[in-house]
C-alpha cells in the first residue's frame, strides 16, 4: 500500500525534517508512526498524500510514485486517502452536516446519497444527535470524531491519522483508537502518527519509531 | 452534472456574502460601462448622420444658359463615363424654377419681377464614397468646369470631413475612456473576489486536502465575477436606455428625427450584446487573477 525508498526531506537551512526513511506498508495494516514532537510524523504523513514532496528518494502509493505525479493527478490519489488533521480542520462558522458536506460536494456525489453518508457516519462516531451544530459548541472529544468521521466521507482505501489523541485524556484515548481499529478491520489500511507511547503499547500494533527524522525502532 | 449544480450555489453563496464589496464591484463596473456607452451612443449617431451625408452628398454642375443639346449631350456622356460618378439627373431650366417656386411657397410673388427664367440648367451629380476625398473632389471639379457648356460646379465637402474626423477622435476618446474605466473595474472585482477568497481560504484549504481540482475551487469564483460583471454592464444598459429615452423626451424627439436624417437611435442590439458579454469577461478575468496567485496544488 505504502512503500518509501530512502526518502530525505530537507527544509530551507539545512532543517533535516526526514533523513533515509525506507518503509513498507502493506494493504490493510494498522501501523503506529510514534516519537516526540518535531521527529517529523507529520511531514512523513504530508508526503504520503502529496502535501509536500521529498528532497530525495520514491514513493509509492498504491502502486502510484507520487514524487513523480503530475499536479492534475493530486486530487485524485487524495480522493483514495481520508486524513485526519491534528487541528481538525474543521469549519468553525459551518455546521458538522455542512462540514462533512463539503467532502460529497467536492466529490461530486448526489445529495441524496451523500446526505445518507453523513448520518451513517455521525452514528458510526456517535454523534447523530449533534448533525446541526457547529464545532465550536462541541468537546475536543467530539470534534475528532467529526474529523474522523469527515475523513471516511470518501470510503477511503487509506486512513491517515495526525495525534489523533492529541488533547484527549486517557479514556477517550482509547475510545478513538478502537473507532480506528473498527475502521481498520473493515479492510480500511490505517497509519497514525503520536507521540503517546501509552496508547502505542497497550494496543501492540507495529510500530515505527521516529527520532530526529529518523527510523530508529520497528517492532514488533 | 452534480458538481455544476454545486458550484453555482458556491457562487450564489459567494455573491450573498460578499454584501457593499460585491455591490461597489457592480457599481464600478456600471458605471465605466455607462460611460462607455454614452460614447458609444454618440459616435454611433453622429457617424450615421456622416454617412447620410456622404450618402446625400452630390456635386451640382450648372449649365450655361445657351448650352445646345449637342453640347449637353456631350457634357452628360463625358461625365458618365467618370468612374467617380455612381449617379446622375438632369434638372432642365424650367423644373428648376418650378421647384425652386415651391421651396418660396406663399412668397412666389418675389419671382414675379423677373422677366425671363433665372435659374440655370444643371446636372445632379452623386459621387461614389472613394471619390469623396477633398483631393480627389478638387480634380474633379477642375474637370467639370473645363467642359463646354459648362458654367460653374458646386460641392462642398470640407465640413462633411471636418465633422467624420470629429466623430474618429470621439470615437477614439471613448474607447480610451472605457479602457481606463474597464481597467479600474478589473482591479475592484479582482479586488473583491480577493476578499471572498481570503474569506473561504480555509475551506479552499480543506477542498484542496480532500482532493478538489483546481477548476472546482476556481469556478465558483470565477462564475460570481462573471456574474458581478454581468449584471454591472446589465444595469448600464438600463441606465442609458432610460437616459436615452428621457433625452428624446425632453427633446421632443422620436427616434429618426434627430437632425432630420434618420438617426437618433440607442445602440445597436449586437453591441448591447457585446457590452453584457464584456462585462462578464472583465469580472471573470478579475476573478481569474485573484484566485489564479492564490491556489497550489
Amino acid at each position: 500500500m505504502i512503500q518509501l525508498f530512502h526518502v530525505y526531506k530537507t527544509y530551507a537551512r539545512d532543517v533535516e525534517a526526514l533523513v533515509d526513511i525506507n518503509l513498507h506498508i502493506q494493504k490493510g495494516e494498522f501501523v503506529f508512526i510514534a516519537g516526540p514532537s518535531g521527529a517529523g510524523k507529520t511531514t512523513l504523513l504530508r508526503l504520503i498524500f502529496r502535501d509536500e514532496l521529498p528532497t530525495s528518494g520514491q514513493i509509492l502509493v498504491n502502486g502510484r510514485n507520487v514524487v513523480k505525479l503530475p499536479d492534475r493527478a493530486i486530487p485524485h490519489l487524495r480522493r483514495s486517502i481520508g486524513v485526519i488533521f491534528q487541528d481538525f480542520k474543521l469549519l468553525r462558522d459551518r455546521t458538522i452536516f455542512d462540514n462533512l458536506a463539503l467532502v460529497y460536494r467536492v466529490l461530486g456525489i448526489p445529495s441524496a446519497t451523500g446526505k445518507r453518508k453523513v448520518a451513517n457516519l455521525l452514528k458510526l462516531v456517535g454523534l447523530s444527535h449533534k448533525v446541526q451544530m457547529t464545532p465550536y459548541r462541541l468537546s475536543g472529544g467530539e470534534q475528532q470524531r467529526v474529523a474522523i468521521a469527515r475523513a471516511l466521507m470518501n470510503d477511503p482505501l487509506l486512513l491517515l491519522a495526525d495525534e489523533p489523541t492529541g488533547d484527549l485524556d486517557a479514556d477517550l484515548s482509547m475510545d478513538v483508537m478502537r473507532l480506528l481499529g473498527d475502521i481498520n478491520a473493515r479492510g480500511t489500511t490505517v497509519v497514525v502518527a503520536t507521540h503517546d507511547l501509552d496508547v502505542v503499547r497497550e494496543l501492540g500494533r507495529r510500530t515505527i519509531v521516529l527520532k530526529a527524522g529518523r527510523l530508529v525502532e520497528e517492532h514488533p | 452534472m452534480e458538481r455544476l449544480r454545486y458550484i453555482l450555489q458556491d457562487a450564489l453563496v459567494n455573491i450573498r456574502r460578499s454584501g457593499w464589496g460585491g455591490l461597489a464591484s457592480i457599481g464600478t463596473i456600471a458605471v465605466s460601462f455607462v460611460i462607455l456607452g454614452i460614447f458609444l451612443i454618440i459616435t454611433r449617431n453622429l457617424g450615421a448622420v456622416v454617412a447620410e451625408w456622404k450618402e446625400q452628398f452630390q456635386v451640382t454642375v450648372f449649365l450655361e444658359d445657351g448650352i445646345t443639346a449637342e453640347q449637353l449631350a456631350l457634357v452628360k456622356k463625358r461625365i458618365q463615363s467618370e468612374r467617380a460618378v455612381r449617379a446622375m439627373t438632369y434638372t432642365s431650366k424650367e423644373e428648376a424654377l418650378q421647384s425652386f417656386k415651391r421651396e418660396l411657397k406663399g412668397k412666389e410673388s418675389l419671382l414675379e419681377g423677373l422677366g425671363e427664367n433665372p435659374i440655370p440648367a444643371s446636372l445632379q451629380l452623386r459621387v461614389h464614397e472613394a471619390y469623396q476625398t477633398p483631393e480627389a473632389l478638387r480634380q474633379f471639379a477642375a474637370f467639370l468646369t473645363r467642359l463646354e457648356g459648362v458654367e460653374d460646379v458646386l460641392y462642398g465637402q470640407e465640413w462633411v470631413d471636418r465633422v467624420a474626423s470629429a466623430v474618429r477622435v470621439l470615437r477614439l476618446l471613448g474607447l480610451s475612456v472605457g479602457l481606463a474605466l474597464g481597467m479600474a473595474s478589473l482591479l475592484i472585482v479582482s479586488n473583491t473576489i480577493r476578499l471572498a477568497v481570503y474569506a473561504r481560504a480555509e475551506e479552499i484549504e480543506i477542498m484542496r486536502l480532500v482532493g478538489a481540482t483546481k477548476t472546482h475551487i476556481r469556478a465558483p469564483f470565477l462564475l460570481e465575477g462573471m456574474i458581478q460583471g454581468g449584471l454591472g454592464a446589465g444595469l448600464a444598459l438600463l441606465l442609458l436606455f432610460g437616459a436615452y429615452r428621457a433625452t428624446l423626451w425632453q427633446l421632443q424627439l422620436t427616434p429618426g428625427q434627430i437632425f432630420g436624417v434618420g438617426v437618433g437611435s440607442f445602440l445597436d442590439p449586437r453591441w448591447a450584446t457585446a457590452m453584457l458579454l464584456a462585462g462578464a469577461s472583465v469580472g471573470a478575468f478579475g476573478s481569474l487573477i485573484s484566485v489564479g496567485r492564490f491556489l497550489r496544488a
